[in-house]
């Protein structure tokens, strides 16, 4: 990384290198819960998206105000205001969406990778690049969700985004929309991820 | 420490401002919406070419939609069935023949169920199972078999016993209690 680093290099680092399911592992509750769709998952992911970013915006604005004792109430707070309005927004206008989420539409309050981009990120810079980071870590999440999705549904019902795909042949493999079906895809997924992010080379992690 | 309150107060208010203000923005077409979603589960439960019309009615604490065609035959009742499933509480609507004899369906109007799972009682290859059951017996589910219609059963969702069962034993309290006190035909209810 350079000293320097681009607006475009904090949007970019959230989606691969950086990623925030695949490599922070964090946010783990949607991710594994919702995914049982490739529609669940991109709006799933969208919401938190427009949450992250939001609440960046506002956190790195507003951190020279806000005494390090009482930063953590006070993030929560704007997390959950934005959450409550993707949620007033999403039952007013894209019902059937905000029924398949159900309850986990609140619950992205609780999603650590939001606090985690505040905490890491927005309230230790200014506000384009607290912005491009959030941005890019919402897309980054809502790509892994979308392909987490993508592979519970395809194995798990025979169909993408809703279209069947593989026919009547092919004998769905229940588990994979089941809550067991979420680890296996996420280590599946990961182990993947990790493989491609070695270039192809074998390499011992180390514990960082 | 001043600051501390200072700040949190500050937070905390203009974020209440915020959602009262988005809150009463959106709440019109939120309820719109319910409206719509409640209006759409009770014309599927009747063929559109009688073009249903509905008329609120309230038995015993139950809300019971009486539907008319637009020539003024009796299509027959809608009972709006509340029950606890895995993630909370369903909402169902239930439409009984004029006769009080067999059910024409159920529609799903509300449920919290896990998506995917319990989630797909809305699902018409779990929700038509219902059509043409025999509504003053007793519905039971079966799992995992073939379910045998003349014996009024149905089959759960595999993975979703719970909401499965919860919707088959919501609406058996509801057809038990309620069809004895079905209104009758133009008998005015307060």
């Amino acid at each position: 990384m350079t000293r320097n680093p681009s607006i475009l290099s904090h949007f970019s680092k959230g989606l691969i290198k950086n990623n925030p399911v695949f490599v922070q592992v964090l946010g783990m509750c949607p991710t594994l819960a919702v995914t049982t769709s490739v529609a669940n998952g991109i709006g799933m992911g969208l919401a938190t998206t427009f949450v992250v970013v939001m609440a960046a915006a506002v956190a790195s604005t507003i951190d020279r105000f806000v005494p390090n004792q009482v930063r953590i109430p006070v993030y929560a707070v704007i997390i959950a205001t934005f959450v409550t309005i993707a949620d007033l927004y999403m039952q007013a206008y894209f019902p059937p969406l905000r029924t398949a989420l159900g309850p986990y539409v609140p619950l992205i309050v609780v999603n650590c990778m939001i606090m985690g981009r505040i905490e890491a990120f927005a309230t230790r810079n200014a506000f384009v690049p607290s912005l491009a980071d959030a941005a890019g870590m919402g897309v980054g999440f809502t790509g892994a969700l979308m392909l987490l999705g993508g592979v519970r549904e395809l194995l798990g019902n025979g169909t993408l985004a809703g279209f069947v795909i593989l026919g009547g042949w092919y004998r769905p493999m229940l588990i994979m929309v089941l809550p067991a079906g979420a680890f296996f895809a996420l280590a599946i997924l990961m182990a993947v991820f990790n493989r491609l992010q070695q270039g192809g080379e074998l390499v011992l992690r180390r514990a960082a | 420490m001043k600051q501390m309150v200072a700040v949190l107060v500050i937070v905390t208010l203009v974020s209440g401002i915020v959602l009262a203000t988005v809150y009463t923005s959106l709440i019109p077409k939120i309820r719109e919406n319910q409206r719509l979603a409640t209006e759409r589960s009770l014309g599927a439960l009747f063929s559109e070419e009688r073009n249903p019309e509905f008329e609120q009615v309230t038995a015993e604490g139950t809300t019971i939609y009486r539907a008319h065609s637009g020539d003024g035959d009796l299509l027959g009742y809608a009972v709006r069935v509340v029950t606890t499933g895995y993630g909370g509480e369903i909402q169902l609507l239930v439409g009984i023949s004029p006769d009080n004899e067999s059910v024409l369906g159920i529609q799903v109007v509300e449920h919290i169920e896990t998506p995917g799972l319990g989630g797909r009682i809305t699902e018409p290859a779990f929700s038509e199972q219902f059509e043409g059951l025999d509504a003053t017996r007793e519905i039971e589910y079966v799992k995992n078999a073939e379910p045998d219609k003349a014996a009024n059963e149905i089959a759960a969702i595999s993975g979703a016993t719970i909401s499965s069962s919860a919707v088959v034993s919501g609406m058996n309290d509801a057809l038990d209690g309620i069809l004895q006190n079905l209104p009758e035909a133009g008998e005015e209810t307060p």
